[in-house]
């Protein structure tokens, strides 16, 4: 499953050249491009890499919106800014996502709907558990 | 008749409450407003903000375009001007004095000069602007840590989103870090967000002026949305930005103050002595955002 390239959907959805993805209304036009090629998956992959910053406003209009109708969303290049919008948005919702940490993955969220993404992961074959209890990426 | 509308001489947000009550008692009448800003010795970007909105406010009530008498000093004129201050005034003032042609300063204090908010596109542009000046005086200067200055542009994003979504009308922020001598003996960054809109109040009414009962006026307006987190929509991801704020600031030992209609919310660190809630207020249009974040890790005076 390709990745959506975060990035690229922001340069297509708003005017001008900007590496943030800010402010609602860019949220709403990112995820409904997002959700245009999508067509009912429940199952999305997104990438990160080259957001320079992710506010609250497009964490929640972006990742917990796609959440009601995605099931499991994996995301990769998540920095340590973009958590500080992920984090309190997820937690709000009652909502976790899995991130991509190169083979390995971190489930982010509240603990009961971090394990039920646990869970879904294990069960779909996304993920399997390592010798040590962590989260693997499965080689699609 | 011309009604004089004083500009302090050291005008901030502690002195904002002058510069208020001037205002309000000039705009009681029809005629026009004259603010006079000769005697100004310094201002914040608090003051420069509160002055473009009290213009607006003026300049949309339908009187006669406002006066501005610009400050003596050429020293402050020069810097007022290096913030960017007289481009914006420029459109809703009739300026008397003569105002030195200077660039928004690229080497300054200034980190971002007075900048109008009126669409979605401007917030991404301050946004853009304001991580290419800050991160280095954030973390070199205000010892914040580099990972966490992503935060800043964050919170300075919800911020400008308030005017964005809720006030109605454009707004200005501005964006400038100092010496702190008197008050904190630190350096500071200030972050200040105003409007001319229709405030926090007319915003939640709908919403919340039930269940506030009795109590519903523009405290109680300030105190849901700050306090309580709550938003005139029902979707539980809104009201997401304020609290992000308080968060980061909390984090980072900073200050949010909130002035809109007649009340003033503000959530103060140990260093500052600011009320929690102040009602009663003269009437000030739309709302007032100050976001203050000292230098870190040299402990608190």
């Amino acid at each position: 499953m390709r990745p959506i390239d975060v990035h690229a959907v922001l340069q297509q959805s708003v005017p001008g050249t900007y590496a943030d993805l800010v402010t609602r209304p860019t949220g709403r036009a990112v995820r409904e491009r997002i959700e245009l090629t999508i067509a009912g998956a429940a199952v999305l992959r997104m990438d990160f890499s080259g957001v320079r910053c992710i506010d609250y406003s497009c964490a929640d209009e972006i990742v917990a919106k796609l959440l009601r109708t995605v099931q499991v969303l994996l995301l990769r290049g998540v920095t340590d800014a973009h958590r500080l919008a992920l984090e309190p948005v997820l937690q709000g919702h009652g909502l976790a996502v899995a991130i991509e940490m190169g083979d390995l993955l971190e489930v982010l969220g509240p603990p009961e709907a971090a394990a039920q993404v646990c869970e879904e992961l294990l069960a779909r074959r996304l993920a399997e558990r390592t010798a040590g209890g962590a989260l693997a990426l499965v080689a699609a | 008749m011309t009604r004089l509308v004083d500009v302090p001489a050291q005008f901030d947000d502690r002195t904002f409450e002058q510069f208020a009550a001037s205002f309000a008692q000039g705009a009681a009448g029809g005629e026009r407003l004259l603010f006079d800003a000769h005697a100004t010795e310094w201002a914040s970007p608090y003051g420069l903000v509160g002055l473009l909105v009290a213009g607006q406010a003026a300049h949309a009530s339908g009187r006669e375009r406002p006066l501005l008498t610009v400050p003596a000093n050429p020293r402050v004129l020069s810097y007022w001007a290096r913030a960017g201050f007289f481009q914006q005034a420029a459109l809703l003032f009739e300026i008397h004095g003569k105002v030195p042609k200077v660039k928004p300063a690229e080497e300054s204090d200034v980190l971002l000069p007075v900048t109008a908010v009126r669409a979605a596109e401007d917030v991404h542009q301050v946004v853009s602007h304001i991580q290419q000046r800050a991160t280095a005086i954030l973390t070199s200067q205000l010892g914040i840590d580099p990972k966490a200055t992503m935060g800043f542009a964050m919170a300075l994003s919800e911020a400008c989103q308030n005017i964005v979504e809720h006030a109605g009308t454009g707004g200005w922020v501005a964006v400038q870090h100092y010496e702190w001598r008197r008050r904190l003996a630190k350096r500071v960054v200030v972050i200040a967000v105003g409007d001319a809109g229709v405030g926090f109040r007319h915003t939640l009414e709908p919403t919340q002026a039930k269940r506030f009962g009795d109590r519903w006026g523009d405290g109680a307006a300030l105190e849901a949305a700050l306090i309580q987190g709550t938003s005139r929509f029902r979707d539980p991801g809104r009201g997401q930005g304020l609290k992000g704020i308080r968060g980061y600031l909390s984090r980072w030992d900073g200050k949010i103050a909130i002035r809109s209609g007649t009340a003033r919310i503000a959530i103060a660190p140990s260093w500052d002595d600011d009320a929690p809630l102040t009602e009663g207020l003269s009437a000030f249009p739309g709302s007032q955002v100050l976001l203050i974040i000292p230098e870190q890790g040299t402990g608190t005076p």
